[in-house]
């Protein structure tokens, strides 16, 4: 009996645990990402099209195919917008620098699927003096994103 | 009798490169004495205490002299003004580590005379970020991200605004005002030189893929700089090239299979190119610069080391002589007469 028990309280030791781990990401809200960037949205991460450049000693931003699930704040047309991420093989937490100091958020790394809350500006050239990999380049993207914010979240 | 073909095959290497050598030391020492009256080199570099001050020293690395003496601060980025009265440099707390590839956002903006004295700060952190000079030195040319600025140094007004069209560093005025050039994305590539009409707005690019740190040549029409070209394989090492404003006549200056080429300038004359090269990629910024260099324009392109990989390149390059000089970070060259000689 006192066995069960105890495999018991393990178990849901374990549980809580699990559930902490894997603490949903939700709204992707906080504190910070609603009072920067001209645009909010909630979107999936949909292509990331080529390999990231690993070179530690150079600054760029690197363009990425979104599908937008939500618009929380200002005008979005179409089901896909291309954003910028600054050195995007950095935690958003960790990534803003003199180049780029407003830029942040609780990122870990970017995964095809994944879905994003961002603060957005746009466009990119005019909030971002750095290099640009843009391998949409000459096809029909619009205007490219500057992310300024970006959080993990849950698909809404 | 194996030891004593060793012997032999070693007396037989010795004796072969003692010629090359001594034609080698001979060769430097000319250039040494060409162009030591020919003004003054002002670059950054590690002072006594470890941190980054402005030094002056004679081409031939005669008469190094510290002109500025600031533990509280690292100096870094000299730039002659065009009549070399003048300098314009940025200014960081102490402590700050350079990086090369944002010294242009960091610190503050200072201009001094030609000899370091009398420095004046222009803005705050991070104001007037790549500041190079007017032809005339009356102004300063600043480049941001809403766009390229020429803002008038007596009033520290911006007189002219303009689109900046991808170029975001390494901004520099030609000296005959027609041109700028500069560092951009342009038509999907980053890392490219190009060049800016003053006067239409008009961007060509010079040279695509890696490359970075461009500056004019005297005539306005040529630029010098750094390039890291695809075909070395792997990472592949960055070499001086030179270019036509429009594109054309893309060619290597120098290089040497191991190290990386950085800070292209020439002379004022544009009989000389300056340069650092080191054995770590970025010029060696964050760390104590590395060893400027100087060659003679005529001689171009010099391969120098082993080289086999470059050499196979570039088969015809020529062997003229590299005098290498301190240890430093973006010198720049002027012939007016702004130091003091030892002794």
């Amino acid at each position: 009996m006192i066995c069960t028990w105890r495999v018991g309280g393990v178990l849901a030791v374990c549980a809580i645990g699990l559930v902490a781990c894997s603490k949903a990401p939700s709204t992707g809200v906080d504190d910070k990402l609603s009072t920067v960037g001209e645009f909010e949205v909630t979107a999936e991460l949909a292509e990331i099209r080529g390999e990231f450049v690993n070179k530690p000693m150079y600054d760029y931003a690197f363009v990425m195919k979104y599908k937008v699930l939500a618009v929380h704040r200002g005008t979005i047309d179409g089901e896909c917008i291309y954003i910028g991420h600054y050195n995007p093989l950095k935690p958003r937490s960790s990534v803003a620098d003199a180049r780029v100091p407003e830029v942040g958020g609780d990122l870990d790394r970017f995964r095809v699927g994944d879905v994003h809350r961002m603060a957005l500006d746009v466009p990119i050239d005019d909030c971002y003096m750095g290099g640009i990999i843009n391998r949409y380049f000459g096809e029909d993207t619009g205007p490219v994103y500057w992310a300024v914010w970006t959080n993990r979240a849950s698909r809404p | 009798m194996f030891t004593r073909n060793l012997y032999a095959v070693l007396l037989v290497t010795i004796f072969a490169a003692v010629p090359s050598f001594a034609q080698e030391n001979a060769g430097t020492a000319a250039l040494a004495a060409e162009v030591h009256a020919k003004g003054w080199i002002v670059y950054g570099a590690r002072s006594d205490g470890g941190g980054w001050d402005l030094f002056l020293t004679r081409p031939d690395g005669s008469s190094r002299q510290a002109i500025t003496h600031t533990p509280e601060y690292e100096e870094a980025a000299p730039r002659f003004s065009p009549d070399g009265t003048r300098l314009l440099y940025r200014r960081l707390a102490g402590g700050t580590r350079i990086d090369h590839d944002k010294w242009g956002f960091q610190g503050e903006l200072v201009v001094a005379e030609g000899d370091g004295s009398n420095p004046r700060v222009l803005g705050g952190e991070g104001e007037f970020p790549w500041a190079s000079w007017s032809p005339d030195g009356t102004q300063v040319v600043c480049l941001t991200k809403k766009g390229i600025q020429v803002v008038d140094l007596d009033t520290k007004q911006v007189v002219r605004e303009f689109p900046r069209q991808g170029i975001y560093q390494q901004l520099f005025w030609s000296p005959d005002g027609k041109w700028f050039c500069g560092v951009a994305n342009h038509l999907g590539e980053s890392w490219t030189v190009v060049r800016l009409s003053a006067e239409t707005g008009a961007m060509n690019p010079v040279r695509s893929f890696q490359n970075c740190t461009p500056d004019w040549c005297p005539d306005s029409k040529t630029l010098i700089f750094s390039s890291r070209p695809g075909d070395q394989g792997g990472y592949g090492y960055t070499q001086l090239w030179m270019a036509e404003g429009d594109g054309s006549n893309q060619r290597l200056v120098y290089g040497e299979d191991g190290a990386h080429v950085y800070g292209g300038a020439t002379s004022p004359d544009g009989a000389y190119l300056l340069f650092t090269k080191g054995p770590k990629d970025g010029s060696g910024a964050e760390g104590s610069g590395a060893p400027m260099g100087i060659m003679r324009a005529a001689d171009a392109p010099i391969i120098t080391g082993e080289s086999a990989a470059l050499r196979a390149l570039h088969p015809d390059t020529k062997d003229g002589a590299v005098l290498l000089l301190d240890m430093g970070w973006e010198p720049h060259w002027t012939y007016a007469e702004v130091g003091k000689d030892e002794g």
